[in-house]
């Protein structure tokens, strides 16, 4: 499926979970899918950390839900996380591997052994339980809602196959536009508002 | 366990929770078994064993972004793998961060394969601008907190390092 689309479907079916997306395309799929600049934290340049970062959120917070988007040039860095997931198994938590087996952020350049990787398959040999694969719009239109909605115990691993970026893509899609800072407020004081925690140990 | 290094955990313990640490992410280093051991078996903290440092630097940083105090333990040489993570993640987000590690390949160390992190530890992290507080006496124990507090007003991180001395015993 189209990596952008696969994103606004994503987004259609998002009801109040809180994002972070990745380095390589993923901040780019999702702030086009929905220029959201609160409820999204946008952990560009993290190579493997999408995950570990929305996990320390989901362990923080346990009455918010959590996405979080890595690219599978991210995942393979560091695919001994899905042990520290299980470990942790937070049930806030959704893993969402964005498969385009390519380095989506380094011009499409090629992941090695591209062709051969079970990404599921190796979540399974890591314990995980929860385990999904969508490789077209309409199964994902048709699939997603239920499994979002149920309650079942345990960390979510979504594997998602995408097309890699078109060059058009790669020209036209922005990045979000924001450093580091702003990003780290807008995302803190929102959840802030939604929470009532003090995280910078000030308020406003 | 020794009873010196009982003491000497408990104490680490102790600081942790008084600076509101919950969560503590750590790496075995045969110098921090015991602290790790302490860590695990108290209720006052979430104790995760990750299986790389970097992993550490992630969780720890979105804690904080949710409002949980967290802190990364680890030996030097993983100290040594997280240049990455913390530039990017740390000092690009301006995200606290809360760091412990050993002090390798001083004087009084005898493995060989720490004299590299002798040479080039602290280097790496003057060279990152990254301040440090090396903890050599259990005297200096307290001083957990205040760097830990610095590394809320800093908005970066920080990173003490246990000697030899203060974790085994004089060698």
């Amino acid at each position: 499926m189209q990596y952008v689309e696969c994103f606004r479907a994503l987004a259609r079916h998002r009801t109040n979970e809180i994002v972070v997306a990745s380095a390589g395309n993923s901040c780019q799929a999702w702030w086009a899918a929905t220029h959201d600049i609160d409820a999204s934290f946008y952990l560009d340049a993290s190579m493997s950390l999408s995950t570990m970062f929305a996990s320390g959120l989901a362990l923080a917070q346990p009455g918010l839900k959590f996405w979080a988007f890595m690219g599978d040039g991210a995942f393979v860095m560091n695919p001994g996380m899905l042990m520290v997931e299980r470990q942790m198994n937070l049930q806030n938590l959704t893993h969402f591997v964005v498969s385009n087996r390519a380095y989506g952020g380094t011009s499409n350049a090629d992941l090695p052994n591209r062709g051969d990787i079970d990404y599921a398959a190796l979540a399974r040999s890591m314990g995980l339980e929860r385990i999904f694969e969508f490789s077209t719009i309409e199964a994902l239109e048709r699939d997603f809602p239920a499994l979002k909605a149920s309650n079942a115990p345990g960390h979510t691993f979504v594997v998602l196959e995408v097309e890699p970026f078109s060059e058009q893509d790669q020209q036209q899609l922005e990045s979000p536009p924001f450093d580091g800072p702003e990003l780290k407020f807008r995302f803190g004081r929102h959840l802030e508002s939604l929470t009532g925690a003090d995280i910078f140990g000030y308020r406003i | 366990m020794s009873a010196k290094s009982t003491t000497t955990a408990a104490r680490i313990a102790d600081q942790l929770a008084s600076c509101g640490v919950r969560l503590v992410a750590s790496l075995p280093d045969n110098w921090v078994m015991d602290v790790i051991k302490t860590i695990d078996q108290d209720d006052r903290f979430v104790h995760v064993a990750v299986n790389r440092e970097e992993s550490a630097i992630g969780l720890c940083s979105g804690a904080y972004m949710g409002a949980m105090g967290s802190a990364a333990l680890m030996g030097a040489s993983g100290l040594m793998t997280i240049i990455y993570a913390v530039t990017k993640i740390n000092y690009t987000y301006e995200i606290p961060l809360f760091l412990m590690a050993t002090l390798r390949g001083q004087a009084g160390d005898h493995h060989k394969h720490h004299v590299s992190n002798g040479l080039y530890l602290l280097p790496v992290l003057n060279a990152i601008n990254m301040p440090y507080q090396i903890i050599d006496k259990p005297e200096e124990i307290d001083l957990i907190s205040r760097s830990y507090r610095h590394t809320r007003t800093y908005a970066r991180p920080m990173t003490v390092l246990f000697t030899r001395d203060l974790l085994r015993r004089a060698h």
